[in-house]
């Protein structure tokens, strides 16, 4: 493979893209130090201990399973004659947007002793349902939440494999599963392990879904200390980002032996037929669809109409134009921070991938290593970096691009995965070729690289949109005041028990993303 | 091209009436209620509040202030703590005029960091000394007590204990649950430690531990788990029981107990308003706070938020417990902002988060 030297510019563009998101990193150092915190002292007490060896306990087992989950649903969705895939394709990435503090109360609602299912079942004869809590609790939510970090990307990269591979593979006697093993696999084995790593960093940096489930991981102890002990809670964020920082750099020495398969051309990929499996493999994705959306949906509903229904008579405390405004909010901010990270990651890909430029890679897994600072501290960082930046701090104050930045540094991460194998699915030759019969720069890039980036890039802008139309604490604190999204107003309903407005809310949000999805990244994928 | 004129004028015409109607805030619902009557003319004043207290409790209050004195509002909604934590950052470059906190904890911490100014006496004085800082910072003007809630069908009022001291007897052995991590059982239990000495509470918190109680992120999330059996009897604040009641109706099946009144399991926590130190604005913010003590308010938040007032010689609404003397006579929040440290370390150690 031929090595392109990127040009200065690019290398530059790749410089101040690793600063602006090592923004919320240097404000943890620079607290630690002026709050007197000593996380080395701290990283082998007890008290960090324990709770470090939850959470990436935790984390471990919630990416096995998401892996296995996500892989197993984009498998059947993308090449197999499943029934109704155009629909599954639309809803399974929605458990996105639930936003955990209310998606994981919503689980607990629907599925706990007592909730909702078990009233249901116990019309069935079942009388037992295991009481959601603990690593059982906060493993199944996280699961089903986090999936559609594998599913997404995997989906994308698994409609525009060549055929050619499992072809001949099958011409040559090997049954279906074992193409599956030794062949699909191993081309989808980059987009699995990009998507993984998103679920483990997702996972520590959780806070809504492991209190709800009482699994004692850091982020509770970060978040009780914020204001008791700031030094407890900020060295311990440090820990939690020296974790993601070395998780990042073991998945990218381990994914260097994976191969890359490259795409001569967008085609059609073979389709296997399910047969027998065909039933088994419904009842998985029913399930999944029961689980991850049926039941939060469910108890969503049961809140939004107890509350409308109610006998008190009191009016709600939102009315349609108050929705109307967050729903348009939401899906402004969440739509340009998604553009936005698609263009700031994309060049980064190429620096990394395609040139192996060093820059490139440090960016890479500086932008990654980000998404497991929780966003509460990106939103502080960035308010101590443009406090203390005279002017342009000024400037950029109290406004809609500073949260769409903020944003950004969240979760470009969920792109900068795909983004890198979607480059790196673009063949090398071909873009040689083009080179050769005189095709400029800008020429290659929209006829070679574009569309077989494509699907790729438009998994990686869904994963950003849908996971920003969740995001509260940076929502809460940059947004500029008067603008609420849709996150923030169902959070302000739901502490107060406004249970009814927040359920409303709430279905209003899944039905946007739904909307989203289908949009966004589906239709537009399948007509390639 | 006589549409395009048509289009124009048409939006200009709306502009010009959208403009000439500008002049006056117009209110209704809840925040009718509080301000009877015409609307002051909108002036270019602004005051700026970070606000704990969420939109939907509040948001009434904040239009009738508008509508009263023409002053317009602005508000970032958002947790205390994180609010706090805002603040802290931005130091005296922070745009807030106000900050209105859920719990005392957030005030006392800003206080400590000297980010408060001194509240002028006539304010003060509106709330009895234990509902107001020493320091002359904050005054509370509202309060919700603490309570146990227990699940109907499990239990009768008679089962009930008088006292959070007998929580710890084998009878409630793994049935009783706590929001150990959250900022107002925090507030709680600094006032304890306060109240009886860190022996007894340390004692009393490790005796919870030894029978079993069980650990919950929050208020809200123990009333519903209350209220499906998964628990029988937790300690919450007495507000969110309302609230379930009212969205769940008869399906809800939790209600709340009153400890004694001497009984420190039936503390009155306050929400907490408070000025900037790095405000320019300091009458606008006077006004707001001095609006929130005001006997209309004060009626509309135990009438609409079932909250206990706190000023204006306003009575509690009628359904909930009367106050006794310990609620508000008694205990001071001011050892909150140098007592939340030891209290993390406390309830960190006693292993209740592990529960």
């Amino acid at each position: 493979m031929r090595k392109h030297n990127a040009n200065r510019g690019l290398r530059v563009f790749g410089l101040v893209t690793a600063i602006a998101f090592a923004f919320p990193g240097l404000y943890l150092v620079w607290r630690n130090f002026t709050s007197g915190a000593d996380p080395l002292g701290l990283l082998f007490s007890n008290q960090t201990l324990q709770p470090l060896w939850r959470t990436i306990y935790l984390a471990g087992l919630v990416s096995v399973s998401a892996a296995c989950l996500g892989t197993a649903l984009a498998w059947l969705t993308a090449r197999t004659d499943l029934p109704f895939r155009k629909l599954w394709s639309v809803l399974l990435p929605v458990p996105l947007v639930f936003p955990t503090f209310i998606g994981a109360a919503a689980f607990i609602r629907a599925l706990s002793p007592g909730g909702l299912a078990s009233e249901w079942l116990t019309a069935f004869g079942v009388h037992h349902t295991p009481q959601l809590r603990g690593l059982f609790g906060a493993w199944l939510v996280l699961t089903f939440f986090c999936y559609p970090y594998v599913y997404l990307p995997v989906n994308a990269r698994l409609k525009q494999l060549p055929g050619s591979y499992e072809q001949t593979a099958l011409l040559l006697g090997d049954t279906q599963p074992q193409v599956f093993l030794r062949v699909v696999l191993r081309q989808i084995g980059s987009s699995i392990t990009a998507g993984t790593l998103l679920v483990f960093l997702y996972t520590i940096s959780d806070f809504g879904a492991v209190q709800l489930m009482r699994f004692d991981t850091l982020t509770r102890a970060i978040e009780m200390n914020y204001l008791a002990r700031p030094p407890i809670s900020f060295a311990m964020s440090l820990i939690l980002l020296a974790l993601a920082a070395v998780v990042v750099v073991s998945e990218r020495a381990a994914s260097r032996h994976l191969p890359d398969i490259r795409t001569h051309r967008p085609q059609h990929a073979l389709k296997y037929e399910l047969g027998s499996w065909k039933v088994p493999s419904l009842l998985l994705v029913i399930a999944t669809f029961a689980i991850s959306i049926v039941a939060p949906v469910a108890a969503m509903a049961d809140w939004a109409l107890g509350g409308t229904l109610r006998s008190d008579g009191r009016p709600l405390t939102v009315s349609v134009s108050k929705i109307v405004e967050a729903t348009i909010n939401t899906l402004t901010s969440s739509i340009a921070t998604g553009v936005v990270a698609l263009l700031l990651i994309t060049p980064i890909a190429f620096l990394a991938n395609r040139h192996k430029d060093r820059i490139g890679r440090f960016t890479h897994s500086v932008v990654i290593s980000t998404f497991a600072i929780p966003g509460i501290l990106i939103a502080l960082s960035l308010r101590f970096w443009t406090i203390r930046s005279g002017f342009i701090g000024s400037f950029f104050y109290d406004s809609m691009a500073l949260l769409i930045f903020a944003y950004v540094v969240r979760f470009a991460a969920l792109a900068m995965g795909a983004a890198s194998v979607a480059v790196n699915a673009v063949p090398t030759a071909l873009h040689d070729a083009a080179a050769t019969l005189g095709a400029d720069r800008r020429r290659r890039f929209r006829t070679v690289d574009v569309p077989v980036m494509k699907p790729g890039l438009l998994a990686a802008t869904g994963l950003v949109v849908l996971s920003t139309m969740k995001e509260l604490p940076i929502s809460l604190l940059l947004a500029p005041i008067g603008f609420p999204t849709l996150t923030t107003r169902i959070f302000s309903s739901f502490e107060e028990a406004f249970v009814a407005e927040a359920g409303i809310m709430a279905l209003v949000l899944v039905t946007a993303s739904a909307f989203l999805s289908w949009s966004l990244v589906l239709r537009r994928s399948d007509a390639l | 091209m006589q549409r395009v004129i048509i289009l124009i004028s048409t939006t200009l015409i709306l502009l010009g009436t959208a403009c000439g109607g500008a002049d006056r805030f117009e209110i209704d619902g809840l925040a009718a209620e509080i301000h009877s009557g015409e609307c002051a003319e909108k002036s270019d004043e602004v005051v700026t509040i970070y606000s704990g207290r969420k939109e939907n409790l509040i948001d009434p209050v904040l239009r009738a202030f508008e509508c009263a004195t023409g002053i317009n509002v602005e508000v970032r909604w958002g947790k205390s703590a994180e609010l706090a934590m805002l603040i802290n950052e931005e130091g005296d470059q922070s745009p807030a005029d106000v900050f209105l906190s859920q719990s005392p904890g957030p005030v006392s911490f800003l206080e400590a960091k000297g980010f408060l100014a001194t509240l002028p006496q006539t304010t003060l004085n509106q709330v009895t000394p234990q509902n107001r800082s020493d320091a002359e910072t904050w005054v509370g003007f509202s309060g919700r007590k603490r309570v146990l809630v227990y699940n109907i069908d499990e239990l009768g009022p008679s089962d009930l204990p008088s006292s959070v001291f007998e929580l710890t007897d084998q009878k409630w052995r793994g049935q009783v649950a706590i929001p150990a991590t959250n900022g107002s059982f925090m507030d709680w239990f600094t006032v304890f430690r306060n109240y009886h000495g860190d022996d007894v509470a340390t004692e009393w918190l490790k005796g919870m531990v030894d029978n079993d109680a069980r650990y919950y992120p929050n208020n809200r999330s123990i009333v519903e788990a209350a209220s499906r059996g998964e628990i029988k009897v937790g300690l919450v604040n007495h507000y969110y029981n309302y609230q379930e009641g009212a969205a769940g109706g008869s399906k809800h099946r939790a209600q709340n107990h009153d400890f004694d009144d001497n009984d420190i399991g039936s503390l009155l926590i306050i929400t907490a308003a408070t000025i900037l130190n790095s405000t320019e604005n300091v009458s606008n913010a006077q006004a707001l706070v001095d609006y929130l003590l005001s006997s209309s308010v004060q009626q509309y938040f135990t009438d609409q938020t079932l909250e206990y007032p706190l000023a204006a010689n306003i009575a509690p609404n009628q359904v909930l417990p009367p106050l006794a003397a310990l609620q508000i006579g008694s205990v001071d929040f001011d050892s909150l902002g140098s007592g939340l440290d030891k209290t993390s370390r406390i309830i960190e150690s006693s292993g209740i988060q592990n529960q």
